[in-house]
């Protein structure tokens, strides 16, 4: 809302330089926005919170500076207009609008005095002619938005208040034709709408510069309607804005006869002196009862009563003693009795009234206190603590950690969506965030493909996030890296990163999370196949790992022929399958482990995790771990063919094991190899 | 090196010695040294010495003594070299250890993160649970029991992103929209728990706001929520004092602006000292030595009853603050964007 300090100043005595307003003004509701000098004058522009419609004029402005200066206000009172004949006013929708008032007026239309428009353009309001101007004054000055119609347009030369009906439209005063629906009101004469209610005005109806006589309108339009209507029209104006955080309904009177006094004295006509003021059901001012231990014991400070008192009255409030309280009349006063003036149509509650105390006397005035603690707090969630051991494994391993937006381009989200549908926006910002990731790795591929048309090499890049499907929100993480495995060292040999790198990475977050992770062939459309796995625990599968799809890439502007491996697991999956709760300590064993390498001639075709699974089950209990430590084709071995070497570990927590059971269980292992899979020891 | 002649006298001799000996910088040279001056035959004292079998008595007398001075010396000198030259040898299997290291690998945290946990950190301490709760909400938990009913016009302060298909997941109602605020999470929380109630929420919250130096659609929000007998908004000055020194150094100081939000009552925007001037006043602060870091107020009573808590037994405070924001006035970012870009130029600034 951006005031005049010379208007200002026409009803508080506040000579203080604009800065210093600005500044008290600031820590007292109402921030200074900005300030510029315009002429002799300063323009003081002010946020006005969507509570405040009363702040959206001078007078309302120049009240709650007289209140933080403590300085009586003078309000602008022309003399009242009578009661009387004008013009015939039927409401007919009193739902949408509880009062409407109009004043006739003879006019001679043509420009507005200097001084009138200066005033209009330094708050931003273009000067049209001296009538229209004069609403805008009026709306400036006391908030109350008015219009004129020019009364000759009027057919029937009479105002009906009603729903629009449907089918009709208007073309407003911004030329445009609006189509209208029953859920808005209009202002129309006998046959058609000349005004959305509240909204803007019509163009048939205009004031001209041949119009002779106009009727003025004031007034009071419910504050949701003005809304809804706007919002549907998408039209929004200064009346709008007003009427749809509530205006003050006594005011319609009191803002015609400014502008009928406006009009005479800037010489642009001479108004009837009657107002028709149709009010049928006027509504009773508030009162709320504000209990004197109430504001300490909201605010934890004290304001003296006659502080409570005056601040209170500066804004309009009557404030009396109440002694109907807890202990009944003839008692001390337990607080008062505050009637809310019409205007502040934010104070419902007793909050409000100690907002407004609280406020003024300053929160600067706040000591610094703590809230007591009454019993021991809560755990937080342990997400926290779960993302927190998966964050810091990544770090450790050499990932850094992304944060990308949860949402991301269709075309993006579509390899990931596994046949669900997308979780898609209404109304996105724009085609790149028009749907909910239903993957971290979407927005990984992203910021790979960032880093690396970026200069960057080598990059490895997790996130810890939300993903999206129409079922459910899971968190995950989501791993990617490409570039070298090893970082450059001038003692070494250079290694790209490979799937071993990555499924790494996934074996050593099971390992802290205490989970055995199992690793089957996968077959997703991100990833490659013959070079990815599904992971999964206890039979269900919570992740993929893999060298994601060169058309994956391509699309994400990757580099092509950049090897990217990618990952995600489900960690709420993760989580779930950890014995966290059950864990127990095992003793450290007591007796020597025993050691055997073991060479097998076996089929290509078939897996390591096959060969490995035939040694466990042929295995004695006191096998206890099992590791390839190489794996071998080429010469000396015969053609379709490859070499697997084991390094078994035999122990027993009981006692120490004799070379002969151990090879006895060898051989059990060597015959199950050589009779189920046809292998050959080396 | 001058030939071996006895003729100049053995403490001319020992000054030829003692240049050459400083000029020995390796062991083969300290060697060769030895032989030429002290070695069986053929070196400066053997040429001494026999000079000194042929020599008359006057001779002996003469310089007999200074060959034999000459000797000591020379062995004395070599012997004390040879140590010093040991002591600085390389051994055998040295390394050089100016080459650069092998580093093990390590990653950098997000910036954000990096507050997320200092502010979760913090409020641990002060006794509050943190809590993390869903992204996608019903308009009944993100507006509606936030005092925001149905066409308040405070809706249009948070610009809602909403989806294009209502979700039914689990009971309630559906879900409609991205929740704009951690605030949906407090309603969640007191809906379950009946009071005292102390936590802060964490997490993204979104809004349709253009991308630019200060605004992403996706940003995070730390919101706290204090409920019980007799909190008072002094309360929650002395909370976020603590915080504010606690996240921007010993010294800033805080103040509170009257404000406006539908879900509290009173309502304060908070400013912190700017941290850049001190609040004298410079650029970075507008020249008015404050900086806007938050909203916070008095937990509104229309809040409590929605909740089914009683206003008359409860008050509240709550606050709600940017991560990013904080993010960015902490180490004098000037471009949000820069979070979400995941450049790792950037993001290795952080360390972990």
């Amino acid at each position: 809302m951006k005031v005049l300090l010379s208007w200002i100043r026409e009803f508080v005595d506040v000579p203080e330089p604009a800065e210093d307003i600005g500044k008290l003004l600031s820590v007292r509701g109402l921030a200074l926005e900005g300030l510029e000098s315009h002429g002799d004058d300063v323009v003081m522009d002010f946020d006005v919170t969507a509570n405040r419609p009363d702040c959206l004029s001078m007078i309302g402005i120049a009240r709650e500076i007289a209140t933080a200066y403590n300085r009586p206000l003078t309000v602008p009172a022309a003399p009242p207009l009578t009661i009387g004949a004008s013009v015939a006013v039927t409401i007919e929708a009193p739902e949408l609008c509880p009062r409407y008032a109009g004043a006739v007026a003879d006019v001679t239309v043509g420009p507005s005095p200097q001084w009138l428009q200066d005033r209009l353009t330094a708050c931003g309001i273009r000067s049209i002619s001296n009538v229209v101007d004069i609403t805008n004054y009026v709306l400036l000055e006391l908030g109350q938005p008015m219009h004129a119609f020019d009364l000759a347009k009027l057919g029937g030369g009479a105002i009906v208040v009603r729903r629009a009906k449907s089918g009709e439209s208007i073309t407003t005063l911004d030329g445009k034709v609006r189509s209208l629906t029953p859920e808005m009101l209009v202002i129309a004469d006998a046959s058609r709408a000349q005004a959305i209610g509240g909204v803007m005005g019509g163009a048939d109806s205009e004031v001209s510069a041949v119009t002779k006589r106009i009727v003025f309108e004031a007034a009071y339009f419910k504050p949701s309607s003005v809304r809804a209507t706007s919002k549907a029209l998408g039209l929004k104006t200064d009346a709008s804005t007003r009427f749809e955080r509530g205006m003050d309904v006594t005011a319609p009177a009191r803002a015609m006869a400014r502008a009928c006094q406006l009009l005479e004295q800037i010489g642009a006509g001479k108004a009837s002196g009657t107002i028709q003021d149709v009010y049928p059901a006027p509504q009773p001012a508030a009162s709320l009862v504000l209990e004197r231990a109430r504001l300490p014991g909201l605010l934890g400070m004290d304001v003296p009563d006659a502080n409570v008192e005056r601040i209170l009255r500066s804004l309009g409030f009557t404030v009396a003693p109440h002694t109907g309280g807890p202990y009944g009349d003839g008692h001390p006063s337990d607080g008062w009795t505050v009637t809310t003036p019409s205007w502040r149509v934010d104070i419902k509650r007793q909050v409000d009234l100690i907002e407004e105390v609280g406020r003024h006397h300053g929160f600067e005035h706040l000591p610094s206190t703590f809230p007591g603690v009454q019993q021991a707090p809560a755990s937080s969630d342990p997400r926290i603590v779960r993302d927190r051991r998966v964050r810091n494994a990544l770090l450790g391993m050499g990932f850094s950690e992304a944060i990308t937006f949860a949402f991301v381009e269709a075309i993006a989200a579509e390899p990931f969506l596994a046949g669900d549908s997308p979780v898609a926006l209404a109304n996105p910002l724009s085609e790149k965030f028009a749907v909910m990731r239903p993957s971290l790795l979407p927005g990984l591929i992203d910021a790979v493909s960032h880093n690396r048309r970026h200069g960057r090499r080598d990059v490895q890049l997790f996130e810890i996030g939300t993903r999206f499907s129409p079922r459910a929100e899971t968190r995950g993480v989501g791993f990617a890296w490409t570039g070298l495995a090893t970082a450059d060292h001038w003692s070494g040999a250079r290694r790209e990163v490979d799937f071993f790198d990555l499924k790494g990475v996934v074996e050593q977050l099971a390992a802290v999370s205490l989970v055995t992770l199992t690793f089957v062939a996968a077959d997703v459309p991100y990833l490659v196949k013959g070079r990815s796995a599904a992971i999964a625990v206890n039979g269900s599968t919570i992740g993929v790992c893999g060298l994601l799809d060169s058309g994956v890439g391509d699309r994400r502007d990757l580099p092509s022929g950049d090897a990217v491996y990618v990952g995600e697991l489900n960690l709420d999956a993760l989580t779930a399958a950890a014995p966290a709760e059950t864990l127990r300590a095992t003793p450290l064993p007591r007796y020597p482990w025993v050691v055997r390498d073991l060479s097998m001639l076996v089929d290509d075709t078939l897996s390591a995790g096959t060969v490995r699974g035939t040694i466990r089950s042929a295995a004695p209990v006191t096998l206890s771990e099992v590791r390839e430590f190489d794996r071998y084709q080429g010469t000396g071995i015969p053609d379709g063919k490859i070499s697997l070497s084991f390094r078994l570990t035999f122990q027993s927590p009981e006692r120490t094991l004799t070379d002969e059971e151990v090879q006895a269980g060898m051989q059990h292992i060597i015959d199950a190899l050589t009779r189920d899979l046809a292998a050959t020891q080396r | 090196m001058s030939p071996i002649d006895t003729s100049i006298g053995p403490d001319r001799a020992r000054e030829l010695f003692r240049a050459e000996l400083a000029d020995v910088r390796t062991d083969a040279e300290l060697q060769a040294l030895r032989m030429r001056w002290v070695g069986r035959k053929g070196s400066w004292v053997a040429a001494f010495m026999e000079a000194l079998a042929t020599a008359t008595p006057e001779q002996k007398k003469a310089f007999g003594r200074g060959a034999n001075e000459l000797k000591n010396e020379v062995e004395a000198a070599i012997t004390e070299r040879e140590a010093a030259l040991a002591a600085t040898r390389q051994p055998a299997n040295a390394v050089d250890i100016t080459l650069p290291g092998r580093r093990p690998a390590f990653g950098h945290r997000h910036p954000l993160s990096l507050i997320r946990d200092e502010v979760g950190a913090i409020f641990t301490r002060l006794g509050y649970q943190v809590l993390e709760g869903p992204e996608i909400e019903d308009d009944y938990h993100n507006f509606e029991a936030l005092n925001m009913p149905e066409e308040h016009p405070a809706r249009d302060m948070q610009d809602t992103l909403y989806l294009a298909e209502p979700l039914r997941i689990g009971a309630g109602q559906p879900l409609t929209l991205l929740r704009t605020h951690t605030s949906a999470m407090q309603i969640r929380h007191m809906e379950q728990h009946a009071p005292p109630v102390r936590l802060v929420a964490i997490g993204p919250v979104y809004r349709k706001d253009n991308l630019d130096l200060t605004h992403t659609p996706m940003f995070h929000q730390v919101e706290g929520l204090v409920v019980g007998k007799g909190v008072t908004l002094a309360d929650l000055k002395g909370t976020l004092a603590a915080m504010a020194e606690a996240l921007f150094g010993t010294g800033i100081g805080i103040r509170f602006r009257p404000s406006f939000f539908p879900y509290t009552e009173p309502s304060a925007e908070v400013d912190i000292q700017c941290i850049k001037c001190k609040g004298s006043g410079c650029s970075m602060c507008k020249r008015t030595g404050w900086i806007e870091i938050l909203g916070s107020g008095m937990v509104h009573p229309a809040v409590f009853e929605a909740v089914g808590y009683d206003p008359n037994e409860v008050t509240g405070f709550a606050f709600g603050m940017g991560v990013e924001r904080v993010a960015l006035l902490k180490w004098g970012a000037e471009d949000i964007r820069l979070f979400y870009e995941n450049d790792l130029r950037f993001l290795e600034q952080f360390g972990l």
